[in-house]
């Protein structure tokens, strides 16, 4: 007996494993610096940390506060309600405990919650209004495999980093400006330039640890992508269904003023397309991967399913 | 699914667990005593199917095999694709322990062919105090739990938690995490 199921993608856990560990060492080069220059690192850390609890136990209830997506009842959308239990079933996942749906007629998706079983699942009413409905099911699958491979988690816990090295970046800038490094215990046996030596070294430091770890953490998201697209094919059976959303998806995107653009700015991170206009930088700044190399690798897995290589 | 499976975003469809299922054969012969609790003739296996060829040539061989049951044992067939992108196998047997083969021959058809992983469940018919009920076999999990429809889009989910001690009673294996106990809308007999 022979079991047909997706191979795992192992170039995608190659870069995973990579830029995780990657993280891991910006991680230690920043503890590092701070310790070195007796800044009050553990403040800092504690300070991050509670901020990062915080947006992981509020994950669900900000996101929707911040899109205006409304939570509907199974009464009100049976369909949506009834296709993404069918797709919970499928990849074994409890039901969501939010479906909800915004707006706007930009067409989008996005999942969001600490766990799966406080799950958030919203889409928009472009979404639905302009894709059949195995293209709906498939951008739910894709949603659902973001939740069951706990995305809110691994993103929420790689941004600490992140926010650390912002805090003592303006830590740093609002310092410089009233002209005291503090009583900082280095300043003292040694002369007054080579504290300030330090805290140059401090700042620029920071600096290029805030960019290298946004950048890996951009990085980490768009794999996710990647893996949480390769999901929603696993769980659909049908890679080229998601491939034809993206394509409506993205091609509307483009159309769409700006206007509405911002209003769903904040909730970027989990989004299905990337709802925002990147510039030059986009491919290396980005969360998203662009849509064409997603869709070159769903058609890679359709080709693998027909000589049943999976 | 591991945590190191979620971190590194593996996805993989859990394999059927069909052991459990037979418990219900013996339920039946039990369940012939009581008055508020009956079987009936229909019983069907719902799966996602997949946009392959060789899943064309797996649903050919099925429907083959389904003919031949509906002429030794007359257990008539339908195949039906739903709303959701899931097909049905609907069957239509008055001789219970048919039923439950045909159930297990779909099952074992899908499985053999390498496609365990697409199974969602399937589901038994039942007339709980004169009410449509269903007793869904989630193949994933390998438990059982009900399901009773009042209207269109609404569950009795009183009715639901009676049916689920009853079937507890009787022995079968039921799903214990209420969240996993999927509505399954618009089952199509």
């Amino acid at each position: 007996m022979r079991q047909r199921s997706y191979g795992r993608d192992r170039e995608l856990t190659f870069r995973m494993s990579f830029t995780i560990l990657m993280l891991v060492f910006v991680y230690i080069a920043f503890m590092g610096l701070l310790f070195w220059a007796g800044v009050p690192w553990f403040f800092i850390l504690i300070l991050a940390v509670g901020m990062s609890v915080f947006q992981y136990y509020m994950s669900d209830r900000l996101v929707l506060m911040t899109t205006g997506a409304k939570e509907v009842t199974p009464e009100q959308e049976p369909r949506l309600h009834a296709t993404i239990e069918r797709l919970a079933a499928m990849a074994d996942l409890p039901k969501p405990k939010k479906i909800a749906i915004m707006d706007t007629h930009v067409p989008n998706a996005f999942a969001t919650g600490r766990n799966p079983q406080n799950a958030v699942i919203a889409v928009t009413r472009g979404l639905m209004s302009r894709l059949n409905a195995k293209e709906v099911e498939a951008v739910l699958a894709h949603e659902l495999t973001h939740v069951k491979n706990r995305d809110v988690m691994v993103l929420t816990w790689a941004s600490v980093i992140v926010i650390m090295a912002g805090f003592l970046m303006q830590m740093l800038f609002w310092m410089s400006l009233f002209g005291g490094f503090g009583g900082g215990g280095r300043g003292r046996d040694s002369g007054g330039g080579n504290a300030m030596l330090v805290m140059l070294a401090v700042y620029v430091g920071t600096i290029v640890i805030y960019f290298a770890s946004q950048l890996l953490i951009m990085a980490l998201s768009r794999y996710r992508e990647f893996a949480a697209d390769r999901g929603a094919a696993v769980i659909t059976g049908a890679p080229m269904q998601l491939a034809s959303a993206l394509q409506k998806i993205s091609n509307d995107m483009y159309r769409i003023p700006e206007k509405d653009l911002r209003q769903v700015e904040h909730a970027n991170a989990f989004f299905i397309v990337n709802a925002l206009k990147g510039g030059e930088v986009a491919n290396l700044m980005s969360s998203h991967p662009p849509v064409e190399k997603r869709i070159e690798r769903l058609m890679r897995m359709q080709r693998d399913m027909e000589r049943g290589g999976f | 699914m591991g945590i190191l499976s979620a971190l590194f975003g593996r996805s993989k469809l859990k394999r059927p667990s069909r052991e459990q299922f037979f418990v219900i054969a013996t339920t039946a012969v039990s369940l012939s005593a009581r008055t508020d609790l009956n079987v009936t003739n229909f019983a069907g296996v719902v799966f996602n199917p997949v946009e392959s060829s060789f899943f064309a040539e797996l649903q050919n061989e099925m429907d083959a095999l389904l003919d031949a049951g509906q002429a030794a044992a007359g257990t008539k067939f339908e195949v039906k694709d739903d709303g959701f992108g899931t097909r049905w196998v609907i069957l239509d047997d008055p001789d219970f322990e048919d039923l439950v083969t045909t159930i297990h021959i779909v099952g074992e058809t899908i499985t053999e062919h390498g496609f365990g992983d697409r199974l969602i469940a399937a589901v038994l018919r039942f007339d709980f105090e004169g009410k449509a009920a269903y007793w869904i076999y989630n193949i994933k999990r390998g438990k059982f739990y009900p399901l009773v429809l009042s209207g269109r889009s609404q569950r009795d989910n009183a009715a639901e938690m009676r049916l689920g001690a009853l079937m507890e009673q009787e022995k079968v294996p039921v799903e214990p995490n209420l969240e996993n106990w999927y509505a399954l809308w618009g089952i199509p007999f």
